[in-house]
């Protein structure tokens, strides 16, 4: 299963939970999982952030696959100047 | 300049610029210097209140007046979901029933001259109920405050009341009570920066001409001429097939085109009047309704170890957003990245004013942000009797190490970075007598986003390179070497150019130093097509299978056979298959953080409180030059920036909320007398996901001028300056304070 990194704003949701294991072929089928265990924080995963696979800002968002051990963190999204 | 570029035949080279001679000689268009056959002028009528209610507006004595075609309001604009992405770029455009700041616009009115225009707007009656203000971060957070925006909703909550608070986000990691009990030394402070504009020389400017088929054409100045047809469509409630951007030339954007304050109007105004209309903002409009940077307020406390580890950060960043909201305060919170830190706490609160909406600078957040951490750990590398850069050297983050969010840094250069002026003549050079030194550094972690490139080669042999990347800082250049290094094409042979909408795939917004870094790797794949293309041709011409043909040096070498130069098969392009031409398109992966590291020496007049900068080097990880001048160019230009925005830059309001400096005179930017020459040694340590190694300069070199300069005043004169700007009154102020209390 994946593990996802989750913030402090996140962890309200979680219980308190800040690293979890996840099922899922897909970021995308994550979110889905974490919105079906924790209702209200699909929405946090989703709007205004950026997904990191493994450190690196994926372009692919829900739609980036994932494996066994991919480490997922949910990160602001930025644009610059 | 450490190089890893001598590999290379092209890039790390300094051509002259493609688009040097055009703008040297006045040839160059911009947006204002387009006219056409008809053209109306605009003025508008701009809210004279902080926060009103537009009750009424009577524009008919203004439509009778002469020469008057046209004229907007909010009336005329469709209304778009609160929650619509553009709904607070479609209001700022222009009010509705609410005005939110000072200059922001109620209605536009087109006239054949631009002087019936003018006295056509102040024709136009509105009836206001002025509303309470909020001017301040304080204010806004204050009980009982007044509302700013009534139609602001704090973002992720499910409040349905208006609020003053944009977002609010929380990250921690580790644990700070334990970490602060453990440290040996605690330093605490709160830091306030004000609005600052970003300077660009040209003012925004546009012409729209609407054609009877309902479709219409935009010239404007911008950061991305995409994002004007995307916004202006939506603001408008239009398909984006209805609307072609023509790029003009930008006379500097800093982020502060990234957005659209003109396009909609001018085409419902050319609509109306089935006339082409021009804009063009005056330098007052400019600085009195587009976006500056924001103000922040940030208390922040950071512990360490007697050996000068840094062990833990709590910090509250306030950044006010202007009149809707922004993301300002959460980018703050990313922009800590550049030390290991195991313990941190950290609260991220946006809030609202009566102020012109924010918009993006360079490196958005990360200066003010900078001011505070820079500022606390100069103080602690005080206290401990450490070198400053050593003390940073000890908790430079490298790869793996964890950026304040939670993710992993890539391959970074911090720590060569460091070393580079830990190494320079400039750090090992005395301190001028009576003078100070302070050093920083700064951090952005830049983009990719999307983007798309064209490579023709033409029937001589010469190429050009079309992309949708507006040139704000030499893109067209670096365009181009990757595309002579990739054919083997001498770089004096490619034209880079920058298309419209309609010629060329969809590309996002020159932003997030993201133009050299992703658009050049479409240019390279598309080179990579191209090079495969040739060799085809090759082999067709000397009658070969494919794989004997090898492409070295710009020619295509088959065993056997003088080598084929590029200009010899484009020559026979015809009758081997037609023209040679390729695209690529990409949503770029990848993008290589940035590191910057700045010492600067400063005089301080005790006497009038003003400092002088008397000599300045930036230090920062390119990744790779791809032109060096260029990317000098950008170190310097970000330094002399932040060195502005630390000494005497800020918005002045009165107490009604009206902007009281709106004139370069008044708005002090630094000019080229006031410094000396910024010294730039580019660092480059590739970043592994770019063909080249590029990460992208165009927004680090901000970042570390605000602590650089306090740290050299603190030094200089033992005064610690934690609100913006260091103006003479401010530095003299504290000055006399010291002397008063016999403490800093």
């Amino acid at each position: 299963m994946a593990v996802v990194y989750l913030q402090a704003d996140h962890r309200r949701f979680t219980g308190g939970a800040g690293v979890l294991e996840v099922a899922g072929n897909t970021v995308g089928e994550l979110i889905d999982e974490l919105e079906h265990r924790y209702p209200g924080l699909g929405v946090l995963l989703t709007d205004g952030a950026s997904v990191a696979i493994n450190g690196e800002i994926t372009p692919n968002g829900k739609y980036e696959k994932v494996e066994p051990s991919t480490e997922v963190y949910f990160v602001a999204q930025v644009a610059g100047g | 300049m450490s190089s890893n570029t001598s590999q290379y035949k092209y890039v790390g080279t300094r051509p002259v610029r493609h688009d040097g001679l055009e703008k040297v000689t006045g040839k160059a268009r911009f947006a204002a210097d387009l006219n056409m056959t008809g053209q109306l002028h605009t003025a508008f009528v701009r809210c004279p209140h902080a926060h009103a209610r537009v009750i009424a507006i009577d524009a008919s004595k203004a439509a009778a007046m002469p020469g008057v075609k046209a004229i907007v309001t909010g009336e005329d604009f469709c209304e778009l979901h609160p929650k619509h992405p553009e709904h607070d770029t479609a209001v700022n455009v222009m009010a509705r029933e609410e005005a939110l700041y000072n200059g922001h616009v109620v209605a536009a009115v087109a006239a054949v001259t631009s002087n019936q225009a003018t006295a056509a707007a102040a024709a136009v009656e509105v009836q206001y109920e002025p509303l309470p203000a909020v001017l301040s971060i304080d204010e806004a957070i204050a009980d009982g405050a007044p509302i700013a925006n009534f139609s602001n909703r704090t973002y992720f909550s499910k409040d349905t009341e208006p609020s003053n608070l944009a977002t609010i986000n929380n990250y921690d990691r580790g644990d700070i009570t334990t970490g602060f009990a453990n440290a040996d030394i605690i330093v605490e402070r709160e830091f306030r920066t004000v609005a600052v504009h970003q300077g660009y020389i040209e003012p925004h400017a546009c012409v729209a001409d609407c054609g009877q088929d309902g479709k219409v054409t935009i010239w404007a100045s911008s950061q991305g001429h995409f994002a004007v047809r995307q916004k202006t469509a939506d603001v408008l409630g239009w398909s984006t097939d209805r609307i072609k951007v023509i790029p003009a030339e930008i006379g500097g954007g800093f982020g502060g085109k990234t957005t659209i304050y003109l396009e909609p109007i001018a085409v419902l105004l050319s609509q109306k009047a089935a006339r082409p209309v021009k804009i063009v903002m005056t330098r007052e409009e400019v600085l009195r309704a587009t976006g500056p940077a924001p103000a922040a307020k940030i208390r922040a406390k950071l512990g360490a170890n007697n050996d000068g580890e840094l062990t833990t950060l709590a910090a509250t960043l306030w950044f006010d957003n202007g009149s809707s909201k922004g993301f300002n305060a959460v980018v703050g919170v990313m922009s800590i990245a550049s030390y290991k830190l195991p313990n941190l706490e950290l609260h991220a609160i946006g809030t609202l004013s009566n102020t012109p909406r924010c918009a993006a600078y360079r490196a958005p957040s990360a200066p003010q942000v900078a001011f505070a951490i820079e500022t606390l750990i100069d103080e602690i590398a005080q206290h401990l009797h450490i070198d400053p850069i050593e003390l940073r050297l000890k908790n430079a983050v490298v790869e793996g190490d964890l950026t304040a969010m939670g993710a992993p840094h890539p391959k970074v250069g911090f720590v060569e970075t460091l070393e580079a002026i830990k190494n320079s003549d400039h750090y090992n050079s005395p301190i001028p007598q009576g003078a100070g030194r302070g050093v920083a550094s700064g951090f952005w972690m830049n983009i990719g986003e999307q983007s798309s490139a064209t490579v023709n080669l033409n029937e001589d042999g010469t190429a050009a390179v079309v992309t949708g990347s507006p040139d704000i800082g030499g893109s067209r250049a670096s365009m181009a070497l990757m595309a002579a290094e990739e054919l083997g094409l001498d770089v004096s042979r490619i034209t880079p150019i920058v298309a419209d909408t309609e010629s060329v795939g969809f590309t996002d917004i020159t932003e997030g130093s993201r133009a050299t870094f992703a658009t050049g790797m479409a240019v390279v794949n598309a080179c990579r097509n191209l090079k495969t293309q040739l060799q085809q041709r090759a082999a067709t011409m000397r009658g070969v299978e494919v794989d004997e043909v090898e492409w070295l040096d710009g020619a295509a070498h088959v065993p056997g056979h003088e080598p084929l130069a590029i200009a010899e098969i484009t020559a026979q392009a015809k009758k081997t298959g037609g023209p040679l031409t390729a695209t690529a398109s990409l949503n770029a992966a990848g993008a290589g953080p940035s590191f910057a590291v700045h010492v600067a020496d400063v005089a301080v007049d005790q006497e009038t409180g003003v400092t002088t900068i008397l000599r300045y080097t930036s230090a920062q990880d390119a990744g790779t030059a791809i032109h060096p001048s260029y990317v000098e160019g950008q170190m310097q230009g970000g330094s002399v920036q932040g060195i502005g925005w630390a000494l005497n830059e800020e918005y002045i309001y009165s107490d009604k909320g009206i902007l009281e400096n709106a004139s370069f005179l008044d708005y002090r930017i630094p000019v080229a007398s006031d410094l000396p020459m910024i010294d730039a040694i580019i660092v480059e340590v590739p970043n592994p996901s770019h063909p080249y190694g590029v990460r992208g300069v165009g927004e680090t070199g901000i970042v570390p001028p605000i602590p650089a300069v306090a740290n050299a005043i603190a030094d200089a004169c033992g005064v610690r300056m934690t609100s913006l700007p260091m103006s003479p009154p401010k530095l003299l102020a504290k000055l006399n304070d010291r002397s008063t209390n016999g403490a800093s």
